[in-house]
């Protein structure tokens, strides 16, 4: 550890200034129009935003896609890490391998195959009719389950990778013993391998919801203007209403968000080093 | 006997789930009908060759790749000295000046580009390419940071100082030690910013004019107005060429250790 | 300071922040001499080696090397070698690139630099691994590549920073007889850091025992290990049974208790367990721990002095645990101490 702090500054700063200049002194420009009524500071934008019953719908809407897209990647994310650690490590380094795989390929690449699947004439409906469970193509596309469905396969990836890495820190054996000891597997998951694996469920939760909360490809793709999340909505009030005002509430909104998530996120990890 | 299909069965959903969109897509750049269906239509090359043809494409590919290289690059610049920095230096302020370094991160994209856009380019003047070639630097910037930073900790600080008793100065114990062992995670940091930034798209969203888009911005803008399977055709083309350079840089430098 | 000093520490202070790690410290080191920095951690001797090296500059005090002042000293350009804890190699070089990297960097090239690292790595008895990259060879080898890489500069001081810790038993006592040699052959004035007194005693023609950022003691190992000036150094080199001395009486805890023969003028006295004698005396204890270890038996003692351990000869009959026995601190055999606490 060198002690010369004029050193230490004159490495540090370039990225430091450039990171305030460009990113920092903008942002906090943005925001504070939100704030700004006339000449005064006031809270009137964020009143007449929550006023209007739209974006009170998207507000919630946005929440409560990200609540269930992190609750439905949990579940999933669980079984698919278990199945996965408990493969021989050849077959483990592989199967890991590709559920990282998609994380390298563009969103929109990503999304974009949504839309041949759930589309009017895509492969959902034309299975449905052929089996004759709907005689007309049913309209996926263009719903909060197609978005769901697109930002579930976005983000589960990153759940996986947090729980697995969770239990393959597990301590050795722990599973055996709570059989060994009467517990059946409902049991053994709840009081002993839940409990054990809570950061890297938090870890990982919090990923996919702050992702999820703040996507923009998937509902501008999959939602359109029909299923509007904040995003989006952000977008239109800027490109479409050229309201500056309103784009910087939910900014604002957006940023506390990722915000109380990553700091729950680092609350989690520092209890962690105490421990 | 359900146990021990219990697993072999999750993954395979699991996996259709994941990557079954992709070979969709896979297969539909290859039809030979003239619209995005599947099964597709006949078998042809038509549509990835028609890739190549599209200016607007050939436009911002070129726009997207240099800003993911030198966007990538100068957040390396600016990146490396602060993480060794951080790493080797009792540095004040240093949780202030993590925080403000790897905040991009935390800040959706999409606010970045329309800070921008509002405070420099409509104001100042300041030209779209360089407002996204700030942008995309500053979205690398924490990834550098950190990538980097894992590596500088993983090499051991004494031999720096066993450098400089040899008789080198410190810069020179930092080109002739340091940066011959961090190599690998200088690499791979530049790999994950170029992946983080050639795929970006909120950030990009505002910042775009005549002429000067990225290429995932582009392609969101064209598959609104045509509904080919040229977009189909690209986006596998795209994920070729990002699985290659990882799975080279996997291979070669054991990418996953560092990030 | 003396006329034969080679290094000198005057007045030296060091501090990290506002913590002072070193309080004024004067030292003289002879040439060719083989001095042991001996504490516990956190006494502040790897601290002063540190800023004999260049790597720490003082808060106060001077540095002299060789008749100059090197308190300003820039560390690569002071000619004190420095055998890290971990051996610092680079691990991108070669054994041969590493013993190399300082004769470089002096501008040396060709066939003057190959012989001279030749001739290094053949005196550590590492020629035929040149070629190997670092990460592939033992503790045991690649400190002695750190050790070449050092002495190929041939440096007016070699530091060493517990050279012997990170070696098993075996390898330890080849190590030993190895920097021996080498010092003796290059005359080279070496200075180790150890918190371990079996290797200080081993090893050096010197020891220097610190505490909290002071020299408590200064001595060849006998004077150390025999006369040990404090109940701290006492304690340090293996004396179990340490007393303080009040009014002529000694104290230990709650009791005080008069012995034969008349107390000498010191503050405190302290045995080591083989000075105890066991089976007769004016004192009594109770056995509550006996093991036989080899060709002794150790014994722990509950006394009105508190716990006294002695170890005896094995050939002599045992005592059962819970038994009463009798024994003596002879003062004959307690070393006195001039400082207590």
């Amino acid at each position: 550890m060198f002690q010369n702090r004029a050193e230490a500054l004159a490495l540090a700063l370039p990225a430091a200034i450039f990171a305030g200049l460009v990113f920092l002194v903008p942002v906090i420009l943005l925001l504070s129009e939100g704030f700004r009524s006339a000449d005064s500071w006031s809270l009137s934008a964020y009143a007449d935003f929550f006023s209007q019953p739209l974006n009170r719908t998207v507000f919630l809407r946005t929440l409560k896609l990200g609540a269930i897209v992190t609750a439905a990647a949990a579940v999933i994310g669980y079984a698919t890490a278990y199945a996965i650690v408990s493969l021989p490590p050849g077959a483990k380094g592989r199967m890991i391998g590709l559920v990282v795989l998609p994380l390298m390929i563009s969103p929109v690449a990503r999304t974009y195959a949504w839309i041949v699947i759930l589309g009017r004439t895509g492969i959902v409906n034309q299975a449905l009719m052929a089996i004759g469970l709907s005689d007309e193509p049913i309209r996926i596309l263009f719903s909060e389950t197609a978005v769901f469905i697109g930002l579930l396969q976005l983000f589960l990836p990153l759940m996986v990778i947090s729980l697995i890495s969770a239990l393959e820190n597990l301590p050795k054996d722990v599973v055996p013993a709570a059989r060994v000891l009467g517990a059946n597997w409902f049991q053994v998951f709840w009081k002993v391998i839940l409990p054990l694996t809570r950061e890297g469920l938090v870890v990982g939760g919090t990923l996919v919801f702050t992702g999820s909360m703040t996507a923009y490809i998937t509902p501008a793709i999959l939602g359109g203007s029909k299923v509007l999340m904040l995003e989006t909505l952000l977008y239109q009030q800027v490109t479409v209403a050229n309201n500056f005002v309103s784009a910087s509430v939910i900014a604002f909104i957006l940023i506390v968000m990722s915000f109380a998530a990553n700091i729950l996120l680092k609350r989690v990890a520092t209890a962690r080093n105490k421990r | 006997m359900t146990q021990r299909l219990f697993a072999p069965i999750t993954l395979l959903l699991v996996l259709i789930f994941l990557i079954g969109p992709f070979l969709i897509i896979v297969a539909a750049s290859f039809s030979a009908g003239d619209t995005l269906a599947f099964p597709p239509q006949g078998f042809s090359f038509k549509w990835i060759l028609k890739v190549f043809t599209v200016e607007s494409f050939r436009d911002s590919f070129v726009m997207s790749m240099f800003l993911a290289i030198g966007g990538t690059f100068a957040a390396l610049l600016l990146g490396i000295p602060a993480a060794y920095a951080m790493s080797r230096y009792k540095l004040p302020f240093s949780e202030t000046v993590r925080t403000i370094v790897s905040a991009p991160i935390i800040v959706p994209g999409i606010i970045v580009g329309l800070a921008l856009l509002r405070y420099f380019v409509v104001p100042i003047g300041l030209s779209i390419t360089l407002a996204l070639f700030l942008a995309h630097t500053a979205l690398v910037l924490p990834y550098a940071v950190r990538v980097v930073s894992a590596s500088l900790n993983n090499l051991r600080s004494d031999i720096e100082e066993a450098a400089v008793l040899l008789g080198s100065s410190r810069l020179g114990a930092f080109f002739r030690v340091v940066l011959p062992n961090i190599r690998g995670g200088i690499l791979s940091a530049f790999i994950l910013g170029f992946v983080t930034s050639f795929n970006q798209v909120p950030v990009s969203l505002f910042l775009s004019g005549p002429g000067v888009r990225t290429l995932p911005v582009d392609m969101l803008g064209y598959m609104e107005i045509v509904f080919d399977p040229s977009i189909a055709a690209l986006s596998s083309l795209l994920a070729f060429l990002s699985i290659g350079i990882v799975f080279a840089a996997e291979r070669f430098l054991g990418f996953s250790r560092y990030v | 300071m003396s006329d034969t000093s080679f290094l000198t520490l005057d007045k030296l202070s060091l501090a990290y922040g506002n913590t002072v790690a070193v309080k004024d410290l004067d030292l003289d080191i002879r040439k060719g001499e083989l001095l042991a920095l001996l504490g516990p951690s956190g006494c502040g001797k790897t601290t002063t080696m540190r800023s004999i090296a260049g790597l720490m500059t003082p808060v106060g005090g001077r540095i002299r090397l060789d008749g100059a002042d090197i308190t300003r000293v820039a560390a690569n350009k002071r000619a004190v070698g420095l055998v890290f804890q971990s051996y610092a190699l680079f691990p991108h070089l070669t054994v041969f690139e590493n013993v190399a990297f300082g004769l470089k960097l002096k501008g040396m090239r060709g066939a003057e630099l190959e012989a001279k690292v030749a001739s290094g790595l053949k005196s550590v008895g590492l020629a035929a691994f040149a070629d190997r990259k670092t990460p592939e060879l033992s503790g045991g080898q690649q400190q002695r590549v750190a050790l070449a890489r050092s002495m190929v500069m041939e440096p007016k001081v070699l530091l060493l920073d517990e050279p012997l810790s990170n070696l098993d038993a075996r390898l330890r006592l080849e190590m030993r007889t190895e920097l021996q040699r080498v010092q003796k052959e290059s005359g080279v004035t070496m200075i180790f850091v150890t918190h371990d007194q079996v290797e200080a005693l081993a090893l050096a023609d010197r020891i220097v025992v610190m505490k909290n950022g002071a020299i408590e003691q200064i001595g060849t190992p006998e004077e150390i290990y025999n006369h040990p000036v404090s109940s701290f150094v006492a304690d340090f080199v293996g004396f179990e049974n340490i007393f303080a001395i009040r009014d002529g009486k000694l104290v230990a805890g709650t009791g005080e208790v008069f012995l034969s023969g008349k107390l000498p003028e010191a503050a405190g006295l302290a045995w080591r367990p083989r000075a105890i004698s066991l089976g007769s005396g004016p004192l009594k204890g109770i056995v509550r721990g006996v093991s036989f270890a080899g060709g002794t038996r150790e014994y722990v003692l509950e006394t009105p002095l508190g716990i006294i351990k002695a170890e005896v000869d094995a050939a002599l009959p045992a005592h059962a645990l819970g038994t009463d026995v009798a024994f003596d601190l002879p003062v004959g055999s307690a070393a006195p101490l001039k400082r207590f606490g």
